[in-house]
């Protein structure tokens, strides 16, 4: 059945208004014009070029990137053993458990934030950048948990207490067994965890200080200040890099069936 | 299936005790400053909070946004939804593709093009201006106007693809046996698909909902100073006038909110399982 005319034109609004702000970015990031502005005057790559030579976001983009992965890491290292605890074992208070490990997904970021600052900081004495690192592993989290879960629901839990009676020790089972065939959900909860945590703006809003910000913090901050096309600029580049990322996962693994 | 409790707890205690420290006690212990004065403990805090016609105002705007983002997005989302079911299986997936990419985009930059759009000398304006309708440029941008463009623009892939898999599940000859029957389009969609679909209605109403409920880009950068939902308030509490009691009150509102929102989802959806 091929769509009929009212049909064919939702679809093409709805599209034009989801994907054309974003195109209007990428046009006005090639502007040559010193003011953000659409239709782009004239045609430059001196603001992409621009954006490497701003010295806080080269620092912003590392504080990012390090949050990012290693938040994610640390999210799965926690993760993955909690996820097969609550799937193949009888857990003592597994409601419980699950509630607390999900619940970062439910409280406004903000608020964490807030409350690791006045809390945490301040009174204990830990650095920002840890309680930063903290915070976005805690908000990781149950994405991990989640899609690990899911992954391991997908996959009989005969084969590994086969491997056991033959011989096999549990973790050895573990290792051998479910480890490789949860390879693509894991990897699919570090894609989700990558970008939930790189595009974050509100847990990180009070945990920043002299040196220490994420980038779209930073952007938020340039952007109240200086009104030229380098945050655009910034911004396609890295909606290109995500768009990169996400495309070669589901290229390679099929990274949508996990999500 | 394994019996070893000890082993469960000792797989699963670092990431409970993780969450709980790092996560659950701090939280807890913001939210109840909320009703601690210095006499012990109290509603004062709340009582002075919503005294304030500015808080009351950020308190409606932040809850009629959220409905408003919410009941918008539905209406275009089964519209949406239901031209994309119905393209054949190649096309239907680029399609979805297409409406997940956004989402793949940071949220920074996805509102920054509206300042481009809505701007003074944006898109809009200039055509407005080329057509003659309007001598001075119309201020769209810092209005809650702008901010609910821009949650709807954040928010409605979210609805779609909650629709689209709840559409999906609809029996192929619900439609056309309805259609047999008599009824016209509205009676199908009311009486037919709306019933069947109500789970991915609430679904996507959900994320939609508290995802607007509790934004700060969008309205802090398309709102401004001056147009306040309920985060970037907790933001200039804190930041201009160190006043930590209305922040604790804020957040307590929303941590309310969104785990209200979240109950009823469970009931509605615990509710379609039994019957």
């Amino acid at each position: 059945m091929s769509l009929r005319f009212p049909a064919a034109l939702v679809l093409s609004l709805v599209i034009l208004f989801l994907i054309g702000p974003f195109l209007i970015i990428v046009a006005a990031s090639f502007s040559a014009g010193d003011t953000l502005a659409f239709p782009p005057q004239g045609f430059s790559l001196k603001w992409i070029a621009k954006v490497f030579t701003v010295e806080s976001f080269r620092q912003s983009f590392v504080t990012s990137m390090i949050l990012a992965v290693g938040g994610t890491l640390v999210a799965l290292a926690l993760g993955v053993p909690a996820a097969y605890a609550m799937s193949r074992y009888r857990l003592p208070f597994a409601e419980t458990v699950r509630t607390i490990v999900s619940a970062p997904v439910i409280v406004p970021g903000i608020i964490v934030g807030l409350a690791l600052l006045r809390y945490v900081v301040v009174p204990m004495g830990v650095p920002i950048t840890l309680a930063l690192f903290l915070a976005h592993t805690a908000l990781v989290l149950p994405y991990a948990v989640r899609v690990v879960s899911a992954s391991l629901a997908n996959l009989r839990s005969d084969i590994e207490e086969a491997a056991i009676l033959l011989g096999s020790s549990r973790l050895g089972a573990f290792f051998d067994i479910v480890l490789p065939n949860i390879r693509g959900g894991i990897l699919a909860a570090f894609i989700l965890g990558f970008v939930t945590s790189f595009n974050q703006v509100p847990v990180s809003l009070f945990l920043s200080g002299p040196g220490v910000r994420t980038l779209p913090v930073d952007m938020l901050g340039y952007m109240e200040i200086v009104f030229d096309p380098s945050v655009a600029a910034l911004s396609s580049l890295l909606a290109f890099l995500s768009m990169g990322i996400v495309l070669a996962a589901e290229r390679f693994l099929g990274f949508s069936r996990y999500v | 299936m394994f019996h070893n409790r000890t082993e469960a707890l000792l797989l699963a205690l670092p990431a409970a005790a993780f969450a709980a420290i790092v996560f659950l006690v701090p939280v807890v212990v913001l939210l109840s400053e909320s009703f601690r004065s210095p006499a012990g403990w109290s509603l004062a805090a709340y009582w002075t909070f919503f005294s304030e016609p500015l808080n009351q105002a950020v308190f409606w705007r932040t809850l009629k946004l959220g409905l408003q983002v919410t009941a918008v997005s539905a209406v275009i989302g089964y519209a949406a939804a239901f031209a994309i079911v119905s393209l054949p299986p190649g096309s239907k997936g680029r399609m979805v593709g297409l409406i997940m990419l956004p989402l793949m985009i940071s949220p920074v930059a996805r509102t920054y093009a509206w300042i481009v759009i809505l701007g003074r000398t944006g898109i809009v304006n200039q055509a407005l201006h080329g057509l003659g309708l309007t001598d001075a440029p119309l201020r769209i941008l810092f209005s809650e106007t702008a901010i609910f463009i821009g949650l709807l623009q954040l928010f409605l892939p979210l609805m779609i693809i909650s629709l689209i898999s709840a559409l999906e599940n609809l029996p192929r000859d619900v439609v056309p046996a309805a259609r047999v029957l008599g009824a016209n389009w509205l009676q199908i969609f009311w009486k037919v698909i709306l019933p069947l679909t109500r789970e991915g209605l609430v679904i996507g109403g959900t994320l939609v909902f508290t995802g607007s409920l509790t934004a700060y880009i969008t309205p802090a950068i398309l709102g401004g100073s001056k147009v306040l939902m309920l985060e970037t308030l907790l933001y200039q509490r804190v930041t201009v006038a160190n006043d930590f009691v209305s922040a604790s009150v804020i957040a307590l509102i929303l941590v309310v909110m969104s785990f209200a929102t979240n109950l009823l989802l469970k009931r509605i959806a615990t509710a379609r399982a039994r019957t």
